[in-house]
């Protein structure tokens, strides 16, 4: 018993706990910020998936072809918006049913990277670390949070651009109207399904961020099972935190904490079966949810599509 | 075609300057029916001006055309002189027309400010807001709290935030639409004052859409009467009286009492109530009862705040008050939608779990709900499945349904309710209100209830269809059902109902049998004074 | 008050019929062009495609019993669909249910038709108790079932491969492992699901299940009150509640029967399968997107049954085809990205048409775009 114990304060303590729980939790976060918004807009974005991986894909084309990681982030923010494109288009133009599209979208996204994955075969390789002078010799969290590769810090911006869009802007105020009740936005004159389509943008974009980021400032090479799932845990955290920008961080914290957990006490040399550990992020998201999904409100209209007439 | 000049307001100083508003044979067709028929109207500045008419009449259509909800198939619309094409409801606004919905136009989630600053465009500035909020604060007397959230509030401030939000944009034209119904008697009468307010300053025009014909009659200048799509009468409210009204609102003499009550006639001084609404010498015990039922809703406001309340076979009780003090909540839970946090509700002495499914329903209570599309009909499905959607046993054998025990079913309640449908595999959804609402009381009804609740029973209907919902419901309880009549229409309670009682903040709060009915004391508990 | 027909109903059947081919087509052309655009060569994937789907000798029964998990999946997936739920957790319940019918199968024994029955009860079981803890977290925490459902697939994935390296859960003993570490015992010949000889073609049972279930489905939902009070659930929850139809009760139970059918298919997989489902024996990966599968049919085949067993067969010949394709030099994963363009080409018509009806009703109402 008192050797778990130590195990436990042996991992707490240790640098690279953190340091890769910042990692997991900032990639979390490009995904989770995008999603936010566009819950709350009303939309249901399980497309998140194919966004990142998307994102993460023709990132790393595009640093294939031009050797240049800066233009890998635009390339990967292009594949976000590419993924994007279908779900918002079909979803809230077409009026497909948007749990369909972003299924199929994260399957088909899953297929053409792994496919083409093979047939160009990209080769990548991580960004170089900027350590940032004074903040990084914090002890133990000043590594984590100021000592990563640069695109780490891309996040340092993102999360305040999108509090401000969200909660500063008209457009941000018309989004979040049109989440909570799309009849009355509409009688104001406000065109409900294009706010939708937007806030899936944007999804897209912080995605293809997050794709970008995944493979410079986190993996270093691109594979078919890079995101590998982590894309829904994106959206429970957007739950987990009760539709807040706020909640959101702390969901991708706590969720990234899970998955970096495992990572330490396998690298501390701590003997856990593999298998029951790989599945304990999923176990803590479900938990997670069941414990606060209760107690937060959702945005009203979240989910509901919206078509004139037919209320 | 222009009435004269002179009206209450006196000296109408805009005489002879192009009309704020004018209308020239607007037509507009959805389908096969003509909602509106060559329509020409004209509103003038400094006026309040009525369009009266029953549901159906064609009123909501032309003011949505005005607005920019809709574009008219023909005829034209010129503001201040000038034709012009009005495609959106910014548009309108930047014409100056501006409208004060009754339901859908306040997101509850956001607060006052935010509410009243949706749908313009250009860079958000909360403090501007506030302070242009403020400043329609004084001048109309609309006082309000700019950072409250709007689902908190009560369906009169709610109101007055609609109010607030269509005058920042400095209309020169308002048109309200059926703004009493939330309303005490008290509250309407504040309203009209604000209104005389509104347009008097910078010469306003003001339009009152209504189906009441007290209210226009009292409340404006100038009255147009719409039947049918048509405007079939134009006047001055002094020149107007409840008879000509009533004559051009339905086409024909209207002598039947229950007839003046659904178009908005109190009628209490009558001697026929008397006569007729003596009291149902119903013995014995009460039938429902529901006894200090409590519901806690969202934010700590009690919804149902220890109510109490008795029905007896055969009588109508009437539930008198303002939408909004509980009437959704006592609806919901005769309909086995919401659980009690304390309180019991009973049913010939047996009482019934609350909340859980379909209870309510197997103890013998019907309702036809205030939403018939929330909780009473499903769209997609048919109007056979409609009609025994609460309980299968007479259709089904063994689990399996009968397909032809049920159509021959659904023809039967067709036929005796009047159903106007393309049969009985038609979808719920080409049905008109209407007749959706007459397959909601057919389902009730063939179940044989003890008690039936009708929750706004009338709510959307023309004159014809009130007319047979209150047949039906009399006819109901001189079979000896216990009806429980909820409706925030004053007119209704009092032509049905044998009781009254008022509900205010989710209780009882007066209770009075209709032959002793004083209007006053009505309105006041209905505005939750005491009695 | 609707818009006056301008169609008759013969020119609206073939406008239908007009933009599915319309879609099918641009779907495979698109596919084609991925092809071309990777150096290949589109004719001889589609000759694959076909022979290893259909005219190869034995393939159409292989194609047929690759579609029975499917079916029974996409089954399973329109129950809870009427009821108005989205399971996205097939592939998940489907091993758990693969996973249980295995374990309780070797554990309970017995002669190979008993075994069978065991296999196959315990299957559904398995799946049913999977899908219930979803259930469990939507009626009494209210958490969303589209989220739970799709986490306890990696949940699910994780305890499963733990069953198999514990050789008292699945895991087969020393001997039998041949050099995998993973994998359960082999299932004897007399307990696997028997097949029929057809033309040289062999049908396993599985298939026969899987079209009777659809079949019986399809009629419970539309004529029983079991499948009206269902119905009812999905489209007005309120409505519903009023009418006695619990919420809990016929929601939790209509995800478990869902998530029992993916157990069954798991289940079939492993007693009927033969070598495409790993050869009677449980490794982790098992499930190779049989789940996913079914439920992309039920959602293509619009949530009704009988159409699923068309729409599920079309599927399972892409995956046996797929298995050709490779020889062709072609990256055999083509075949997930042709299937992905096909649902996507498929959602399109309905809403094309859906659209179109709105707008011309709209155009008529003159109101504004």
């Amino acid at each position: 018993m008192a050797g778990l114990v130590e195990a436990i304060i042996d991992i707490f303590s240790s640098e690279s706990t953190y340091i890769n729980g910042a990692l997991f939790a900032a990639f979390l976060a490009f995904a989770a910020s995008g999603e936010l918004v566009a819950e709350r807009a009303g939309t249901l974005n399980i497309s998140v998936e194919g966004m990142l991986l998307g994102g993460a894909f023709t990132s790393a084309i595009g640093y294939h072809i031009t050797d240049s990681m800066l233009l890998a982030l635009f390339t990967g923010v292009a594949g976000g918006l590419i993924v994007a494109g279908v779900q918002a288009e079909m979803s809230h133009r077409l009026s497909a049913d948007q749990f369909v599209v972003g299924l199929t979208l994260n399957i088909l996204v899953f297929g053409l990277a792994g496919f083409l994955d093979n047939e160009i075969q990209p080769e990548t390789k991580l960004a170089g670390k900027w350590e940032i002078p004074l903040l990084s010799d914090i002890p133990i969290v000043g590594q984590a949070l100021f000592g990563q590769r640069w695109p780490f810090y891309f996040l340092y911006v993102l999360l305040p651009l999108t509090w401000w869009a969200l909660f500063r802007t008209r457009w941000g105020l018309e989004l979040r109207s049109v989440g909570e009740n799309p009849q009355s936005a509409d009688v104001s004159g406000i065109d409900v399904n294009k706010r939708r389509r937007q806030s899936i943008y944007y999804a897209g974009f912080t995605s293809g961020m997050g794709g970008w980021f995944l493979i410079f400032g986190q993996v270093g090479l691109f594979e078919d099972s890079v995101v590998g799932g982590r894309g829904f845990i994106a959206i429970a955290a957007v739950i987990f935190g009760g539709w807040t920008l706020r909640g959101t961080v702390a969901g991708c914290v706590i969720f990234a904490g899970a998955l970096s957990f495992r990572l330490s006490v396998q690298g501390l040399g701590y003997q856990v079966n593999s298998e029951l550990l790989q599945s304990l992020p999923f176990i803590v998201t479900l938990v997670g949810m069941a414990v606060f999904a209760h107690r937060v409100r959702a945005p009203a209209a979240l989910a509901q599509p919206f078509i004139r007439g037919l209320k | 075609m222009n009435p004269g000049p002179t009206g209450r307001s006196g000296a109408d100083p805009h005489a002879g300057s192009a009309p704020a508003v004018d209308l020239r044979q607007i037509t507009k067709r959805f389908g096969a029916v003509t909602a509106c028929d060559g329509v020409d109207l004209v509103l003038q500045r400094g006026r309040i001006h009525g369009i009266l008419g029953e549901n159906g009449a064609g009123k909501s259509t032309l003011m949505k055309m005005l607005i920019g909800l809709v574009l008219p198939d023909e005829g034209s619309i010129h503001v201040d002189g000038t034709p012009q094409q009005i495609h959106s409801p910014l548009d309108a606004s930047a014409l100056g027309i501006g409208m004060v919905h009754q339901h859908f136009s306040l997101v509850d989630a956001l607060t006052v400010w935010e509410n009243v600053a949706l749908g313009e465009a250009g860079r958000l500035d909360p403090r501007a807001i506030r302070n242009r909020i403020g400043d329609i604060a004084d001048h109309y007397g609309l006082v309000i709290e700019p950072d409250a959230q709007v689902g908190d509030l009560t369906a009169g401030l709610r109101q007055r935030v609609e109010i607030i939000k269509c005058l920042r944009r400095d209309p020169t034209i308002v048109i309200f639409d059926e703004p009493t119904s939330v309303l005490t008697p008290e509250e309407s009468l504040q309203l009209f004052e604000s209104l005389r307010q509104v347009v008097a300053d910078e010469g306003r025009a003001v339009v009152l859409v209504s189906h009441k014909l007290d209210e226009v009659l009292h409340a404006t200048d100038d009255i147009s009467i719409m039947r049918q799509g048509r405007v079939v009468d134009r006047m001055l409210s002094v020149d107007a009286d409840a008879p000509t009204l009533a004559r051009g609102m339905v086409g024909r003499e209207v002598s039947l009492r229950s007839e003046r009550a659904a178009l908005g006639v109190l009628v209490v001084d009558d001697a026929d109530t008397v006569n007729e609404k003596a009291h149902a010498e119903a013995a014995g015990d009460a039938v429902l009862a529901i006894s200090g039922a409590t519901v806690r809703a969202g934010g700590g406001i009690l919804a149902l705040d220890d109510l109490s309340l008795e029905l007896r076979a055969g009588e109508i009780v009437g539930v008198a008050g303002v939408e909004g003090n509980g009437q959704r909540e006592l609806g919901d839970l005769l309909s086995s939608l919401i659980s009690l946090d304390s309180g019991s509700v009973t049913v010939d002495g047996v009482r019934i779990p609350d909340g859980r499914s379909g209870a309510m329903a197997k103890a013998g209570i019907g309702v036809i709900p205030e939403d018939r599309h929330d909780s009473g009909v499903v769209l997609d499905m048919t109007v056979a499945e409609n009609l025994v959607l609460v309980d299968q046993s007479n259709v089904s054998t063994r689990g399996v349904i009968d397909q032809r025990a049920l159509e021959t079913f659904a023809n039967e309640m067709i036929e005796q309710f009047g159903i106007l449908c393309a049969g009985p595999n038609a979808p719920m959804w080409s049905l008109s209100g209407g007749n959706q609402q007459r397959v909601v009381l057919a389902r009730e009804l063939a179940q044989h209830p003890k008690v039936l609740v009708a929750a706004q029973p009338t709510r959307g209907l023309d004159v014809g269809a009130i007319e047979y919902m209150g047949e039906r419901l009399t006819a109901a309880a001189e079979a000896g059902v216990a009806v429980l009549l909820i409706s925030s229409e004053l007119e209704e309670i009092l032509d049905l109902s044998h009781r009254i009682v008022v509900m205010h903040s989710g209780r009882i709060v007066g209770e009075m049998d209709r032959s002793a009915v004083k209007l006053e004391e009505l309105g006041l508990l209905m505005g939750g004074a005491a009695a | 008050m609707t818009a006056p027909r301008t169609t008759t109903q013969g020119t609206r059947l073939g406008e239908w019929i007009g933009l599915y081919c319309l879609s099918v087509l641009a779907a495979l052309v698109l596919s084609a062009l991925l092809v071309e655009a990777t150096g290949g060569d589109w004719r001889p994937v589609v000759n694959a495609l076909l022979d290893g789907s259909l005219r190869k000798p034995g393939r159409w029964g292989e194609t047929l019993g690759t579609a029975a998990p499917i079916l029974l999946v996409a089954v399973g997936t329109i129950v809870s669909g009427k009821a108005g739920l989205i399971n996205i957790g097939q592939e998940g319940q489907l091993l758990v249910g693969a996973a249980f019918g295995t374990y309780f199968g070797f554990l309970i024994g017995g002669p190979g038709p008993f075994n069978l029955v065991v296999i196959v009860l315990f299957g559904a079981l398995g799946g049913g108790l999977w899908a219930g803890v979803a259930a469990l977290l939507k009626f009494w925490r209210d958490v969303p079932e589209v989220l739970s459902t799709l986490l306890l697939v990696t949940v699910g994935g994780q305890l499963v491969a733990y069953g198999l390296s514990q050789s008292w859960l699945l895991l087969a003993p020393l001997g039998d492992r041949g050099n995998r570490n993973q994998v359960s015992k082999q299932l004897p010949k007399d307990n696997r699901l028997p097949r029929l000889e057809v033309f040289g073609n062999e049908i396993p049972l599985a298939v026969f299940i899987a079209i009777l279930s659809a079949i019986v489905i399809s009629l419970l939902l539309a004529r029983t009150v079991w499948g009206f009070r269902l119905r009812m659930l999905g489209r007005n929850q309120r409505a519903a509640q009023r009418s006695g139809v619990s919420r809990t009760g016929y929601g939790a139970s209509a995800l478990m029967i869902s998530g029992a059918f993916a157990g069954l298919a798991g289940a079939v997989m492993f007693a009927g399968g033969g070598f495409a489902f790993g050869n009677y024996q449980l490794v982790p990966g098992f499930a190779t997107n049989i789940g996913w599968t079914g439920l992309l049919v039920a959602l293509v085949a619009r949530e009704k049954a009988l159409i699923a067993i068309p729409v599920a067969f079309v599927f399972a010949g892409l995956r046996t085809g797929s298995s050709f394709v490779g020889a062709t030099g072609v990256e055999g994963r083509i075949t997930d990205v042709i299937q992905g363009f096909l649902v996507l080409a498929l959602l399109v018509p309905p809403a094309v048409m859906f659209l179109r009806d709105r707008g011309r009703a709209r155009a008529a109402a003159g109101e504004r775009a």
